[in-house]
């Protein structure tokens, strides 16, 4: 076969091999109109039901605020610098235990996974804690050690450690073992094939790992904040909510709750989403639509 | 300069199995194996099924060792291909082929410099900033011999490039399978690697292998072995039969 042919057949075949290139999603109109208009206008049915039921007077104010009510009652709130003071401490703490329950759950998801005898002894103790709900944990925490700042780390990071470490395991458990032995053949000794063959590979569980644990960091600090309260704690916004309960003052109430919702909210929107996006893209798996 | 010239490079194998043999547990996968694969060779492993020969591959490529017998290899590091391209999907093919240049901490202008001509030679340059999953199966199957000849081409101060590939291109479609059998021969010629091609396939192992060697099956043995010339037709045809009677061999017992 003459050399010019059978470069021009191989350029052939992968132009035409090569799968076609993913599509740019929607632009413009079409993707407010599939992306940000739905989540919106469920939003706004919720609001019109809510006050709907209000306007019904089906159960007493105290029960029920209106959603104006609601609205008046945060921006007193905000205007007294209550709104930032609470979603400070909260967030602080709960970006703070997160970060430290990282540091932790990475190199213990580490060993137990790469270390028989020791994913024989704790592997299954590591996946029962992660059914455990952290709430649980509070009693002892401040029997412990009292209440102050570090009970509360200790039961964010009791709630999220499993989960970081779990994530890790599941995500190396995936790994092709085919590309574990490419690595050996290309000359990666031990540390080299755990640094540049299992973490990559193993990276997309591992994400999924450190969603659940932020999920769970900031549940149980929730958790935390609203049975521990003490003049040394500060307020965070589950005290807010334990306040607004002493109170009877449901505005406040629902105010923390739906502050509570916005940090979940905020976090895996700016944070986790578009990290997942990424990695789970230039792997070609498909990530979440749009 | 001169130390370069006068490197001992005569040798006259780059692989050399004596009375190797391989058991896992009662299990002989390998019995008695002799081999020698001279320097820019292009040998061809032949046989069915269960006859070791990726176990074979293993022994030369120094993942598995020997229970008997003597693997001597005169290579820096043999490089391997798989039957999967297996790229790190998170790489795109330029840094794959880096990868093994990285591992030993070559530094990253060299290193570019290096995976950019791989990637010519195996007329890829253009696809150097695709990842694994924006290419075909046949481009992914020649990303990987380029990130394999990376391994092997730049270590051979301790001896020659070799090349070891187990079933490369069973998973392709066959005119893919067609281009890269030319494909390899070409780079072969060009870069004087020598080739131990483990495959089930007469007529593959016929066009590419200057030697075809047949090994029986459990355990593995080396049935015979032929020189190839010119009339491939006719060998094939012997080889086929003979192929044949080693897999019939195994009905009576």
């Amino acid at each position: 076969m003459p050399e010019v042919d059978h470069r021009a057949l191989e350029a052939g075949l992968d132009a035409l091999d090569a799968p076609a290139l993913v599509q740019q999603g929607p632009s413009g109109l079409r993707r407010f109109a599939a992306v940000v208009l739905p989540p919106l206008v469920a939003v706004v049915l919720i609001i019109v039901v809510w006050q709907a039921l209000w306007a019904a007077a089906l159960w007493p104010e105290w029960k029920l605020p209106s959603p104006l009510a609601v609205a008046g009652e945060f921006v007193r709130l905000a205007g007294e610098g209550k709104i930032t003071e609470t979603l400070w401490t909260s967030t602080h703490r709960a970006v703070l235990g997160f970060l430290v329950a990282v540091a932790i759950g990475t190199p213990l998801g580490l060993v137990v996974a790469r270390v028989r005898v020791v994913r024989a002894a704790i592997g299954p103790l590591l996946s029962g804690l992660q059914s455990l709900p952290s709430v649980a944990w509070v009693p002892a925490a401040v029997l412990w050690l009292g209440l102050n700042d570090s009970m509360i780390y200790a039961v964010v990071l009791l709630g999220a450690v499993p989960s970081i470490a779990n994530g890790l395991v599941a995500g190396i458990d995936q790994v092709p073992p085919l590309l574990l032995r490419v690595g050996s053949v290309l000359g990666a000794g031990r540390l080299q094939s755990a640094r540049h063959v299992l973490l990559p590979a193993a990276f997309p569980g591992y994400l999924a790992g450190l969603k659940q644990g932020w999920a769970f960091s900031w549940r149980s600090l929730m958790a935390a904040e609203i049975i521990a309260r003490s003049p040394d704690l500060g307020i965070g916004l589950g005290q807010l909510l334990e306040q607004g309960r002493l109170l009877t003052d449901m505005s406040t109430v629902i105010t923390a709750i739906l502050l509570i919702l916005a940090v979940g909210i905020g976090v895996e929107l700016l944070f986790f989403r578009p990290l997942e996006r990424r990695v789970l893209r230039s792997r070609g798996l498909t990530g979440a639509p749009a | 300069m001169t130390a370069l010239l006068d490197k001992p490079t005569r040798i006259d194998h780059v692989v050399r199995l004596s009375g190797v043999g391989k058991s896992f547990g009662d299990v002989a996968a390998l019995d008695g194996v002799d081999l020698d694969v001279a320097p820019g060779e292009f040998v061809c492993l032949l046989g069915a099924s269960g006859c070791g020969k990726s176990t074979l591959l293993s022994l030369v490529a120094g993942l598995d060792k020997p229970t008997s017998g003597v693997v001597d290899v005169h290579s820096g590091r043999p490089a391997v291909v798989f039957q999967e391209p297996a790229l790190m999907p998170w790489l795109t093919a330029a840094r794959n082929v880096e990868l093994p240049l990285k591992l030993r901490g070559i530094g990253r202008v060299e290193r570019e410099a290096r995976a950019a001509e791989l990637l010519d030679l195996v007329r890829l340059g253009e696809a150097a900033r695709k990842r694994p999953h924006e290419l075909s199966g046949g481009m992914r199957q020649r990303v990987a011999l380029a990130r394999a000849l990376a391994t092997t081409l730049d270590d051979s101060d301790s001896g020659a490039p070799l090349l070891l590939m187990d079933e490369p291109f069973a998973a392709l479609d066959a005119i893919t399978r067609d281009v890269l059998q030319e494909e390899l021969r070409r780079i072969w010629a060009q870069t004087n690697t020598s080739v131990l091609f483990v495959t089930h396939d007469v007529r593959e192992a016929v066009r590419l292998g200057q030697r075809v060697v047949l090994l029986s099956s459990r355990p593995g043995r080396v049935v015979r072995e032929w020189t190839v010339g010119d009339g491939g037709e006719d060998l094939a045809h012997e080889i086929t039969g003979e192929l044949r009677g080693v897999i019939s061999s195994h009905a009576r017992g």
